[in-house]
């Protein structure tokens, strides 16, 4: 158990990681002699490979291009405000001109300078020292500009092990289509309205969310526990990289059914013999022999062996006509007869929760669903997330803020 | 035992949701009879806006399904976090879904997670963090109120909850969460006037694999005093954050539409075609409340890294600043 533990937190060939440069961040995953895009730069990674989760890496140039790091396991860093020996502040910035050339050192001498030796408090120093203005800048503004050269020259990386927290944020920081607009806040609260967790079959219909919600369900149902996912999609094969990147436990992955929307639902309706049926040869494919030999139609006639989505919709089937206890709607598509179609699998005496980036098509949702008698506790709503940076005398609301998207939430009754 | 698993029939005994409208929620216990304030056993009547319920009617009824009352009817549902959240007993101030979501998915909860949670105070936070834990793993909870400790203790056990968490009687900005907590957390939340004297405590609860901090504070004073204290010691990823909801009604209004046509044409005329009639127009519009509460308190999320990058201090959040030089 401890070894396994030990093992765990390495990092391997195969993994996933989230590296981390201050708040950006990036999913990857390591092989053996990767590279790594990161904004401008090209990293190796091939240092990270049987260090450990949340270790800091160091960018360092490499000799033969200038565009190339490596990485270098680091146990301290340097900080630039710190090292850095301030001599002189102005009171305020009555001294300082707008248009005047303030930096002594060329856009070339700085690439230079990046080139030979990559580091903030390297660059930082040299700026400060060729600034012509520095010296005369408030305090405040100093360690302003600091920080703001800092984060620009900043040499470290951390490598994470993907969350659904930071997975959340990164597709949402990267582009907020990537997961329809779903902000942390909104999944939050899709994930708890719809009352997920380790007991009973839930139902997603998601149409792209870069695989965050199954990932997110999927996680909330827990690794050896009994909870079952069903995951209808639109298209041929389901979004998946949230969920990848996870790495979940075998056990766990296989209780998460992926199926298409249409494929699925044809399936319950028009081949009801097939699933109903195959419940038992399904339990004796388990036991190792080849799925080929055992599907045979009555007279003994040889059929098609199955292919794997066929089998995964009619699992999905057999769940779906003993209902489930979520319903999950996160789609593009308009909601009403996506929600109309899949409520019927939903037991009563259980909660749903729909999300759209738009209030419109909920509203249509709303009226659909008020004017039911089994549909009860509709309520539609947004939500404001705002963050704040706390520091001394300096805390305030962040600059730049995000709107999300909308949330209905409804129970359905027994009868 | 109404809140583990998913039931179809209530039974004596049972909590029950009572769902009149969406602003009359209640929760009732299913049971026939109750000590009343003289010390006799009356029958459980519970008053609604639409006529009595007597409880006893409620055992045998499907979750889920309608109910007379007097002058009315209503629905009964099997509880859940989110329910209990909005029907429970105040003792306390207590926190609401939207910031108890956020609290869930921040602190990196899935079944198996060890947390640790002060105050208890009146358990609206705690069922929906039993919820994320079990099955495998637990919630210690602490509080310094004798009385709420023992209340709690009852309703998570009432509840079926019971061995999934652990309620302790225990001032922790004194003393700590306890030695036999050390390295087990993966989670620490406080909900106490003055977290930055028990957020030093927790640093030797949590696991060598580090784990995740939460604070909730209403005023700002004590979010900068936390934050801080959590830099202090080495806590990272250091982010505070604030969630509104606002809840929509969807109602179909009239508007009147004024008839400027009209004026082009003598009132003579006008009246022949009859543009001087009245005009309305149907709107479809989703509403909010009058008033929304403008503020429930700061949630300031951290990392406590794992053992082994605990002496890396490194910034790993963004700096975005406004003011201007
Ligand atoms: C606002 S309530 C918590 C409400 C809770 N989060 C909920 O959602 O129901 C704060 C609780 O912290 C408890 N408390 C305050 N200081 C404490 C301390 N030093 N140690 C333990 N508990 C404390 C109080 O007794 C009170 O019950």
């Amino acid at each position: 158990m401890e070894n396994a533990n030990e093992d765990t937190n390495k990092i391997k060939v195969g993994d996933f990681v989230i590296v981390q440069r201050q708040g950006y961040t990036k999913l990857h995953k390591i092989k053996a002699q990767s590279n790594l895009i990161l904004g401008s730069f090209h990293i190796e990674m091939d240092n990270v490979i049987g260090e450990r989760y949340f270790d800091t890496f160091q960018m360092k140039n490499t000799s033969n291009s200038k565009k190339f790091y490596t990485l270098e396991k680091v146990n301290e860093v340097n900080s630039v405000v710190e090292s850095l020996n301030i001599e002189k502040s102005g009171t305020d910035n009555r001294h300082i001109q707008v248009n005047a050339e303030s930096q002594g050192l060329s856009k070339e001498d700085i690439d230079k300078l990046k080139d030979e030796q990559f580091g903030s408090s390297n660059i930082v120093e040299q700026l400060v020292n060729n600034s012509k203005t520095f010296n005369m800048k408030t305090e405040y503004s100093q360690e302003k500009y600091l920080k703001k050269k800092e984060k620009k020259y900043f040499e470290y990386i951390v490598i994470r092990r993907p969350t659904i927290r930071l997975l959340a944020q990164m597709f949402y920081r990267q582009d907020p289509t990537k997961t329809l607009g779903i902000r942390v806040d909104d999944l939050s609260q899709i994930l708890n309205h719809a009352n997920i967790h380790p007991e009973g079959n839930h139902l997603l219909y998601d149409s792209g969310t870069s695989g965050l919600l199954p990932a997110a369900i999927t996680n909330l149902i827990g690794s050896k526990t009994e909870g079952h996912l069903i995951h209808m999609h639109p298209g041929n094969e389901c979004q998946k990289n949230a969920f990848m990147a996870m790495q979940f436990p075998q056990e766990q992955v296989e209780r998460c059914t992926n199926v298409n929307l249409y494929s699925v639902l044809r399936c319950f309706y028009q081949n009801k013999d097939s699933y109903k049926k195959t419940q038992d040869t399904e339990i004796d494919n388990s036991c190792e022999e080849p799925a080929q030999k055992k599907i045979k139609v009555e007279d003994g006639e040889e059929q098609l062996p199955k292919k794997s989505w066929q089998i995964d919709n009619e699992r999905a089937c057999r769940i779906l006509s003993n209902r489930v206890d979520s319903l999950i709607i996160t789609s593009k598509e308009h909601p009403v007869n996506i929600t109309k179609e899949l409520l019927q699998f939903l037991n009563g005496n259980r909660q749903f929760v729909v999300f759209n980036i738009l209030k419109e098509p909920l509203m249509d949702l709303y009226n659909y669903l008020k004017s039911r008698e089994d549909i009860i506790s509709i309520r539609l709503c947004n939500n404001f997330m705002r963050n704040y940076q706390v520091l001394p005398e300096r805390t305030h609301p962040e600059v730049n803020m995000c709107s999300g998207g909308y949330i209905l939430t409804a129970y359905k009754l027994s009868c | 035992m109404s809140f583990e698993g998913y039931k179809d029939v209530i039974e004596e005994g049972d909590s029950v949701i009572l769902y009149l409208t969406i602003t009359q929620v209640y929760c009732v216990k299913a049971q026939p009879k109750i000590v009343n304030k003289k010390g006799n056993l009356v029958d459980n009547v519970f008053q609604t806006p639409f006529g009595a319920l007597k409880c006893f009617d409620l055992i045998g009824k499907y979750y889920g399904s309608k109910i007379s009352l007097s002058k009315g009817w209503g629905y009964v549902m099997q509880p859940n976090p989110e329910l209990w959240t909005i029907t429970l007993p105040h003792r306390t101030q207590i926190i609401y879904t939207p910031d108890i979501s956020m609290i869930v998915l921040q602190l990196e909860i899935s079944p198996g997670s060890v947390v640790i949670e002060s105050g208890t105070g009146s358990g609206s936070l705690s069922h929906a963090l039993i919820r994320a834990v079990k099955p495998h793993g637990h919630l210690h909870t602490f509080d310094f109120h004798e009385d709420r400790v023992k209340t709690a203790r009852d309703e998570f056990q009432e509840h079926g909850f019971g061995k999934y968490v652990t309620v302790k009687h225990h001032d922790v900005c004194v003393n700590g969460f306890g030695d036999d907590l050390d390295n087990k957390a993966d989670a620490v939340f406080l909900d106490l006037p003055h977290p930055w004297l028990a957020i030093p405590h927790t640093v030797k609860s949590f696991k060598d694999t580090g784990g995740r901090i939460c604070s909730f504070s209403p005023c700002i004073e004590q979010v900068q005093k936390s934050c801080l204290i959590l830099s202090k010691y080495g806590f990272q990823e250091i982010q505070t954050t604030e969630v509104l909801q606002t809840q929509y009604s969807v109602q179909q209004r009239t508007l009147p539409v004024l008839n400027l046509e009209c004026l082009k044409v003598s009132k003579e005329e006008a009246e022949l075609e009859k543009q001087i009639k009245r005009d309305v127009t149907k709107v479809m519009s989703a509403i909010p409340p009058a008033s929304v509460p403008g503020h429930t308190g700061y949630l300031t999320f951290a990392t406590m890294p794992p053992v082994w990058a605990r002496n890396v201090q490194l910034n790993l959040s963004d700096i975005d600043d406004c003011n201007n030089e």
